[in-house]
């Protein structure tokens, strides 16, 4: 009797994973029918496969729940709308508060019920241009409120690596946000606790620059201030 | 107005039901909740925020785990030390951390699947959980089907040579049971 040839590994995941076509398939049956050792390699793949799949089974995510009562997704309608929308400053090649009512007036949204001098800037990254062009925009801004003798507030919500830019032991801008939280007091700073949290177990001492404030996390922040009528800009 | 608000509340609520697989596939490729928590995060701010980029509501759920691995490979590209994406050796996995048997043994398979370099991980890990095909597989990974194809290859070796005699123990209370 002549010795059938090996079924490969790839062949046998394949088979396993019902990525084989019709034919393949009833030859890889026929097959296992009578190949004991296909039979018993075949069979441990899928015992592996379901082992994985058990492994994960019970894996949820902590946020969810603790979030869910916080806030929903029915309670942040017109989310979407508002990313899609707002965008960042520079990215939509916009300068300026005006433009940004422009662009949300385009969308639909209702101007008079946003009150957009209140702006609420998401840094979720350190790379340096990121940060300079939101720090840039940011100061323009409010120069320009200032000289216009409008009453706005602007909130940096900072998370992930963005956080770099709010803690002692590595903001590179440490001054810079030092001067203009002393040169318009209605600028504040918000630092992501989950991230934090994150740095912490991975044995960061997290320190941050003073007159930082702490939000559980950057996604609550956002929520509640664009529930309350803010505009998000992401950096 | 009402067709963009019917539209955004339609895709917020497919969005809302991918939240759990996303931190599940998260999980199983960075195993530490905290960081799987902030993807998931980011992989949400990054859909609403690109929403009109997906053009066939089908593939959402792809759409959305090639997210996910883009703000992982963001994370990685950030982080130090480096990931190894595939052949080199990844870190030691987590001990046992549970009590019962049962956790117990999925402690062991996270270990060893935390073991595996990322890129395989990720392979095996898409199929397995998410039930996706090799093809959507590369789509989501950005790699040919030859290159899941042969990542999965070797991560199910690993994972049988690791967990061979588990698996065993496991077929022999299959096959009693029957």
């Amino acid at each position: 009797m002549s010795q059938q040839p090996q079924v490969s590994r790839e062949m046998q995941n394949a088979f396993v994973d019902g990525q084989l076509d019709a034919a393949d398939w009833t030859a890889m049956v026929e097959r296992i029918g009578t190949d004991e050792t296909l039979r018993r390699q075949v069979c441990e793949l899928r015992t592996v496969k379901d082992m994985l799949r058990g492994a994960y089974a019970d894996a949820h995510p902590r946020s969810f729940a603790r979030a869910s009562n916080r806030w929903s997704w029915a309670r942040v309608a017109g989310f979407a709308l508002l990313f899609a929308a707002a965008g960042w400053l520079a990215h939509a090649g916009i300068q300026g508060h005006g433009e940004v009512a422009a662009i949300m007036a385009r969308s639909g949204v209702d101007l008079r019920g946003v009150a957009a001098d209140r702006i609420l800037v998401h840094v979720a990254s350190s790379r340096g241009e990121v940060v300079d062009t939101a720090l840039q925009e940011v100061e323009d801004y409010l120069q320009e409120a200032h000289a216009a003798g409008r009453k706005v507030r602007v909130e940096i919500v900072a998370n992930n690596t963005g956080m770099d830019i709010l803690r002692a032991d590595t903001s590179a801008y440490a001054k810079r946000l030092e001067r203009l939280r002393a040169v318009y007091p209605n600028l504040t700073y918000i630092a992501c606790n989950q991230t934090a949290d994150r740095l912490r177990e991975q044995g960061v001492a997290v320190r941050l620059l003073p007159g930082v404030h702490v939000a559980p996390t950057a996604l609550d922040e956002i929520v509640k201030r664009m529930q309350q009528g803010w505009v998000y800009i992401r950096a | 107005m009402r067709r963009i608000f019917g539209v955004a509340a339609r895709f917020r609520g497919e969005v809302e039901a991918q939240r759990e697989p996303l931190y599940r596939l998260a999980y199983s490729w960075c195993h530490d909740r905290s960081l799987a928590d902030d993807l998931v995060q980011e992989t949400l701010l990054r859909a609403l925020d690109r929403a009109g980029q997906l053009n066939d509501p089908q593939r959402l759920r792809s759409w959305l785990c090639a997210i996910l691995a883009n703000c992982l490979k963001d994370h990685f590209r950030r982080a130090k030390p480096h990931e190894p994406l595939d052949d080199e050796m990844a870190a030691q996995g987590e001990g046992p951390e549970a009590a019962s048997a049962g956790a117990q043994l999925a402690a062991r398979v996270r270990a060893e699947v935390e073991r595996l370099p990322l890129g395989q991980r990720q392979v095996v890990t898409l199929v397995d959980l998410e039930g996706f095909s090799y093809a959507e597989v590369g789509q989501i990974l950005e790699v040919p089907v030859g290159t899941v194809m042969s990542r999965l290859c070797r991560a199910r070796e690993a994972l049988r040579g690791r967990l061979i005699d588990i698996a065993a123990e496991q077929n022999n209370k299959v096959r009693s049971i029957r």
